[in-house]
């Protein structure tokens, strides 16, 4: 059982990996969906995290071969991820809510089954087995227009381990559950991972994932903008260099941004680069590169607060890092 | 998670050792063949007996369709259907003209028996002579078993089968496109093929429900009313109303699923098939009717064009046919086929590209 490894030069155990993504890209005519993503993964639970339009639902997609890649390759356990056979290898939980309200729970988990193309009672033992393994025995009868999202998630999920599949890709399956339920799902999780499954979750919420795994995925921009334990993430973003880019008022002297610069060089250990320019006539803007990118943000604020610093813009230049630093930082606080 | 008394069984569970139906390609040509052959070789024999029995083995083999992994597809849609109260309502109103039919052949098989008498009472109302009675059922209504029985019946259901086609378009298809249930489907090993095969499924048995279904009862209502004799010597009209079932159940079915996969909404959904099927027709009939252009003007409507076909099918009059004049064969048939194709290739690419996304 193995976290994830990314980049095209990750070296491949002896085992066969349950998901091999390789320089996968997706476009949507003029938008990048998923950009040169190389992912591996051999087991256990791991998180996919990115903000909003990072290309988490693509890759999901793409993973369980609902898109075709415009390049690169996607391979469940050797199979194609495109092929139906592949399918067989996969279980899928959606983020969509979207069930016939209508039917039961129970009706809807065992037309599912039958799409797996299980015999009549091989599909009644398997809708039975996962409804009483996701708790939902008992409810099952109930249509399921009367259900809480915590009961549509079960469901979700109950149509996913149908036909005991070895990768289990979860888009958001712990959206709008009770901590109570939330705290049932990790264990459900844990248990799956632990009987030798492969786990792909997507999460907004890094905090949330960590509970569950060191593996993260962190995604930005289409592309995987780290692939490791959070720690080992963390270690690396320490040492990691980030260049941020800051507009301030220059004031009435015109020179405000300069002694800025000044207080942020006496400030903050291992800057790489600073470089000063005046785009106007009232803001100055420092274009500045750190190995320290948190003792940065602690000196920004703590300047701005006593020096009275106007502070116009302040970006992080380099996406990728950005978006990690973002959600490491966000999982902090 | 697992209910505290209950010892989750499934996955921690011994492998499953039974065989999973195959992704079923090869068998549904293989079904379409064996359909295709029996149906030809029904046309072909002359003995109306033994065409009987291609038939009723034809009609037996539509059990198979059960088996087929595109079958919990169209199962789930037509569950789906049978809930909402107003398609019990628009069958209620096929129902209608269908019993209007089942009641006709009745009363006049009843007539047939008192030609001897002067006057016979009629629903205890009024008066009539029985031979007026029998020309007006048989020459006008044509409630007599005959080719033009059955063209009527097809041609009367068309309003019926239009609104109720539009109001299930979206629930059928639509939805699943609007609202993202595809992903359920398209999670699970079957190709997007098989759900729209499924859901073609679903439109078709919906469609027959109207149409074909009935119109079989009526020449089993007349077979019996009538003589043994009729089954045998009229067997070519039950292989007619199978055709005329077949030529509409695969256009609309095609046209139904193009239209519900781009409008995807209730609303849209019904404006294009009013526009399709009634302001077409409205138009086809302003041109033909009221300024005497050409009769190919009735193409516009594909209705009729089904009707065209459906009369060629049953080998009925076509100088009977109404309206009338009417365009030829081959000519709604190329039509029927050219928006076919045309929904068919609106609707490949679409399939093949999978694109969920919105």
């Amino acid at each position: 059982m193995g976290g994830p490894t990314s980049g095209p030069g990750s070296a491949f155990a002896s085992r066969e990996p349950i998901l091999l993504c390789q320089r996968l890209s997706k476009w949507y005519g003029a938008v990048r969906g998923v950009l040169d993503v190389t992912l591996e993964l051999r087991g256990g639970l791991t998180g996919l995290v990115g903000a909003n339009g990072a290309g988490k639902t693509s890759l999901i997609r793409l993973i369980t071969g609902q898109l075709r890649p415009d390049s690169g390759s996607v391979h469940i356990a050797g199979v194609a991820a495109h092929k139906p056979a592949a399918r067989r290898l996969i279980g899928y939980c959606p983020d969509v809510d979207a069930f016939y309200e209508e039917m039961s729970g129970r009706a809807f988990v065992r037309e599912m089954a039958r799409l797996c193309g299980y015999s009549a009672p091989e599909v009644r033992r398997r809708t039975d087995a996962v409804l009483s393994r996701v708790g939902m025995t008992d409810r099952a009868d109930r249509p399921i227009r009367g259900y809480s999202k915590g009961m549509r998630q079960r469901v979700k999920l109950a149509q996913a381990l149908l036909h005991d599949p070895p990768l289990l890709v979860l888009d958001e399956p712990m959206s709008g559950i009770d901590p109570v339920g939330r705290a049932e799902f990790v264990t459900l999780f844990r248990e799956l991972a632990d009987q030798g499954k492969c786990l792909l979750l997507s999460s907004h919420e890094l905090d949330e994932l960590e509970k569950l795994t060191d593996h993260v995925v962190i995604m930005s921009n289409g592309r995987v903008a780290a692939a490791d334990t959070v720690s080992r993430i963390r270690e690396r973003l320490v040492s990691a260099p980030l260049t941020f880019r800051l507009d301030v008022q220059r004031g009435e002297t015109g020179r405000r941004h300069r002694q800025l610069a000044a207080q942020l060089l006496d400030r903050v250990p291992a800057i790489r680069s600073l470089e000063v320019s005046e785009p106007s006539d009232l803001v100055g803007r420092l274009l500045l590169q750190t190995e320290t990118p948190q003792a940065f943000l602690a000196a920004i604020h703590t300047l701005i607060l006593e020096e009275w610093y106007e502070v116009q813009h302040l970006q992080a230049v380099d996406e990728s890092t950005a978006a990690v630093l973002e959600y490491l930082l966000a999982s902090r606080r | 998670m697992a209910d505290s008394n209950a010892k989750p069984v499934l996955l921690h569970y011994r492998g499953w050792r039974g065989t999973l139906h195959g992704d079923g390609v090869a068998a549904t040509f293989g079904f379409l063949g064996v359909q295709t052959t029996l149906f030809a070789l029904a046309a072909l024999v002359p003995s109306g007996l033994v065409r009987l029995g291609l038939l009723a083995i034809f009609l037996a083999n539509f059990a198979l369709v059960t088996r087929s992994r595109a079958w919990p597809i169209a199962r789930v849609a037509l569950l789906m259907l049978f809930r909402r109260r107003l398609f019990w309502g628009l069958y209620a109103l096929s129902v209608m003209v269908f019993l209007c039919y089942f009641f006709g052949q009745y009363l006049m098989s009843w007539a047939q028996g008192l030609l001897g008498e002067s006057e016979i009472r009629v629903g205890g109302v009024t008066r009539v002579q029985p031979k007026w009675l029998l020309e007006t059922l048989r020459d006008t209504l044509h409630f007599n078993g005959s080719a033009l029985t059955f063209r009527d019946f097809f041609w009367f259901e068309a309003n019926t089968v239009m609104i109720a086609l539009a109001f299930s378009g979206a629930v059928l298809i639509g939805n699943d496109l609007r609202f993202g249930s595809m992903a359920f489907y398209l999670g699970k090993p079957i190709t997007t093929w098989h759900y729209l095969l499924g859901k073609g499924l679903a439109v078709a048995t919906f469609l027959n429900l109207f149409t074909t279904l009935p119109a079989v009862v009526l020449w089993l209502q007349f077979g019996m009313l009538e003589s043994w004799d009729y089954f045998t010597e009229q067997s070519h009209l039950l292989l007619g109303i199978l055709a005329y079932g077949l030529v509409l159940s695969s256009s609309l079915t095609i046209v139904l699923l193009a239209t519900a996969a781009w409008l995807r909404h209730t609303v849209p959904l019904i404006m294009a098939w009013m526009t399709l099927f009634v302001f077409a027709q409205a138009v086809s009939t302003a041109m033909v009717d009221g300024l005497r252009f050409s009769p190919r003007w009735r193409l516009l409507d594909l209705w009729n064009c089904t009707y065209v076909i459906g009369n060629a099918l049953l080998d009925a009059d076509p100088m009977k046919m109404r309206p009338s004049p009417q365009p030829a064969v081959w000519e709604a048939s190329v039509v029927l086929l050219g928006v076919c194709i045309a929904c068919l290739s609106y609707l490949i690419p679409r399939v093949r590209a999978v694109e969920i996304v919105q």
